[in-house]
């Protein structure tokens, strides 16, 4: 498959007044065509940053991108005018959030909203517009969809919210959507809705997404490969099934061993068996880390690890991890 | 109820209601009411965690502010270590207070920027007279130790702290004055997963130590099944299901139990496939339920009387307490079938 978006070698900075923070560290990865990519990690860890910098949405008063390439269908992104980034957001690439209320225009009908970007970026008249947007609504499942067309955000629930948004992000057919912690603000059973709607709907439209999420459980049912972050780099790459069987970076490890499981049938009643806990803290991406940047959590860390940044090596299969020592993490259980 | 607590239960209550009003129009006139909780029961006994697990605006945090009698009751008894503290006035609840500690989600916007931790985790312990002085400062240094802070952090201010230490503060600070009782609103939903594992072993740790009640409300299942022993389902105000974590895990008896595990993620690729989900459509209003059985409007297996029939919370089984007319007492605990 042939990558529709290519991400290489990306440093994003933030100026603030405790000196330059490194939010994403030399970040590369490909997303396919029609693809489900998660980009997962803790809070902190650039995944976020990293969506906003190939949207290239990072404020200009206090960030860059300071270096590296996003290409996207080939042209560069970093350097085209902001005129053709806006050309190109919400239409060929777009992106839902976490809190659909802070998106959504207040005073403006859902389906004002939506047509509004129809017109923008397809030209078409506002009456077929509004009509892309019935078409929409309808197709994320709101049901009543002509009615709901002149509803304000604040008439639906946090759940048809995201579903508006949703609509709204592939009302131009984007070949990308980025969504950032999609469902991380709404219900359990609404974002298991919303959840099975997304990869529904990318069946039908081939669209390619990214999901960035904090959330091992949703990458696990929803995505095919998987880019976990750390400190703002990218500490292993792999396919869901290879990440999920066989975790090679210890903090990836540590992370799946610190959630407690619905799906393990071990304890009997009474017992709970203890969470492995990741001991320390994220490192503070002012400084400069020379080393890996989990060694000074890693029960396998060695001098070589605090002193060099272990290079993404690849263990075959698809699967790449940034670990001097993965050879003794591979022997350990 | 049958499977009355062998021992004295810490906390009890029955048949707890709370209604919030609604004001409308030009003259703010109550024109209706949210049936935030609606008739709940339940006990806990010392050393045990009871678990209240629900999605938003099914009233698990309003039970949690009405126990600590933050708000008053609008009906229902409240009985706190043998004592019915449900009448009790501001001023008489003082004493009790004691014995009934919060642990908050987001610890930070309860503790005063301007004061060093120290002095916020041993505010209890001058304003219910237990420390002062330098016995104050020594009851504080223990307090951090036992959580895992270290002592010297006594002068550092709560911005100062990590999500994770922040939490470790409103721990200490509700241990500070021996409770019998914590009620624990999400405590780990805003923490990253490594940190929110060490506050969890934190808190089975202390509860072993100090035989701590617990009331832990999620929204979170896996979380809850790690710290819980019984567990209650809400849905819309009122306990649809209420048993043995076990149990709950193992046979769910409610449709809406049964939806929620169905919604549940797992971090395994190759449980995808396999999942039903078995609920559409959103939750409905606080403010306007529907009548009956207020999950009917979503459940599958609803029959004809479950639109007019509240189901009443019946023990099936030994321990496992159901709301719903297709449990009735000694049926088939098997999965129901869609009429």
């Amino acid at each position: 498959m042939s990558a529709i978006l290519e991400v290489r070698d990306l440093h994003t900075q933030f100026d603030t007044l405790d000196g330059v923070v490194r939010a994403v560290d030399g970040v590369s990865f490909d997303v396919a065509r029609g693809e489900t990519l998660g980009i997962v990690g803790e809070s902190g860890c650039g995944k976020s940053v990293t969506a906003m910098s190939i949207l290239r949405l990072i404020p200009p008063e206090t960030g860059r991108i300071a270096s590296g390439s996003i290409r996207f269908e080939g042209e560069e992104l970093t350097s085209l005018s902001e005129e053709a980034m806006k050309r190109l957001r919400g239409h060929r690439i777009s992106m839902i959030f976490q809190e659909p209320m802070t998106s959504l225009n207040p005073v403006l009908t859902v389906g004002t909203q939506i047509a509004e970007n129809v017109v923008r970026h397809l030209g078409v008249p506002w009456s077929a517009a509004r009509e892309r947007a019935f078409e929409m609504l309808d197709l994320v499942r709101i049901a009543d969809a002509r009615r709901r067309l002149d509803e304000y955000p604040h008439q639906l629930s946090g759940g048809m919210r995201q579903r508006v948004m949703i609509a709204m992000a592939l009302s131009c057919d984007p070949q990308v959507l980025i969504a950032d912690e999609p469902t991380t603000a709404l219900d359990v059973t609404i974002q298991a809705q919303i959840l099975d709607l997304m990869l529904e709907l990318k069946e039908k439209t081939g669209t390619a997404i990214v999901l960035i999420t904090h959330d091992l459980g949703v990458v696990a049912e929803t995505t095919e490969r998987v880019v976990v972050m750390y400190a703002g780099r990218k500490v292993e790459e792999a396919p869901v099934e290879a990440l999920f069987a066989e975790p090679l970076h210890p903090y990836t490890r540590g992370l799946m061993r610190a959630i407690p499981r619905l799906d393990v049938e071990a304890d009997a009643a009474g017992t709970r068996p203890r969470l492995q806990e990741i001991p320390g803290l994220v490192p503070r991406l002012t400084q400069p880390i020379p080393g890996c940047a989990f060694a000074p959590r890693c029960s396998f860390a060695t001098d070589r690890c605090r002193g060099e940044a272990p290079p993404l090596v690849d263990a075959g299969g698809g699967h790449t991890v940034a670990c001097w020592e993965v050879g003794r993490v591979r022997a350990s259980t | 109820m049958s499977d009355a607590p062998t021992t004295q239960p810490v906390l009890q209550v029955e048949g707890l209601v709370k209604h919030f009003p609604i004001h409308g129009g030009l003259l703010q006139r109550r024109t209706g009411e949210v049936r935030a909780v609606d008739g709940v029961s339940f006990w806990i006994r010392r050393g045990e965690t009871l678990g209240l697990v629900g999605e938003s605006g099914c009233g698990k945090s309003t039970i949690g502010k009405v126990v600590l009698k933050l708000i008053e009751p609008t009906a229902g008894r409240i009985v706190l270590a043998g004592e019915d503290v449900t009448q009790l006035k501001p001023g008489a609840m003082w004493t009790h207070r004691r014995r009934i500690q919060t642990i908050f989600q987001d610890p930070y916007s309860s503790m005063n920027p301007r004061l060093p931790s120290g002095t916020i985790v041993g505010e209890p312990l001058e304003n219910f007279g237990i420390a002062r002085g330098a016995a104050r400062d020594e009851r504080i240094a223990q307090l951090f130790q036992r959580v895992g802070l270290r002592p010297e952090a006594m002068r550092k201010y709560a911005h100062e702290f990590s999500g994770g230490q922040r939490q470790r503060l409103g721990i200490a600070k509700a241990l500070s004055v021996n409770p019998d009782v914590i009620v624990a609103d999400e405590p780990v939903s805003a923490l990253d997963v490594s940190v929110q594992a060490q506050v969890l072993n934190l808190l089975i740790d202390l509860q072993e130590e100090f035989q701590l009640a617990y009331l832990f409300i999620s929204h979170d299942l896996a979380v809850m099944r790690h710290i819980s022993h019984r567990i209650a389902v809400m849905y819309l105000g009122r306990i649809v299901e209420l048993t043995a974590k076990r149990t709950l895990f193992t046979q769910p008896l409610h449709p809406y139990t049964e939806a929620l595990l169905s919604a549940a993620t797992a971090p395994d690729p190759k449980r995808r496939r396999q999942r039903k989900r078995i609920v559409q459509g959103d939750v409905p209003s606080p403010a306007k339920p529907p009548p009956g059985c207020h999950f009917h409007t979503r459940c599958p297996y609803a029959m004809p009387e479950c639109k007019i029939t509240a189901p009443p919370l019946v023990e099936v089984a030994e321990g496992h307490h159901v709301a719903c007319l297709r449990r009735p007492v000694g049926g088939d605990p098997r999965p129901l079938s869609v009429p």
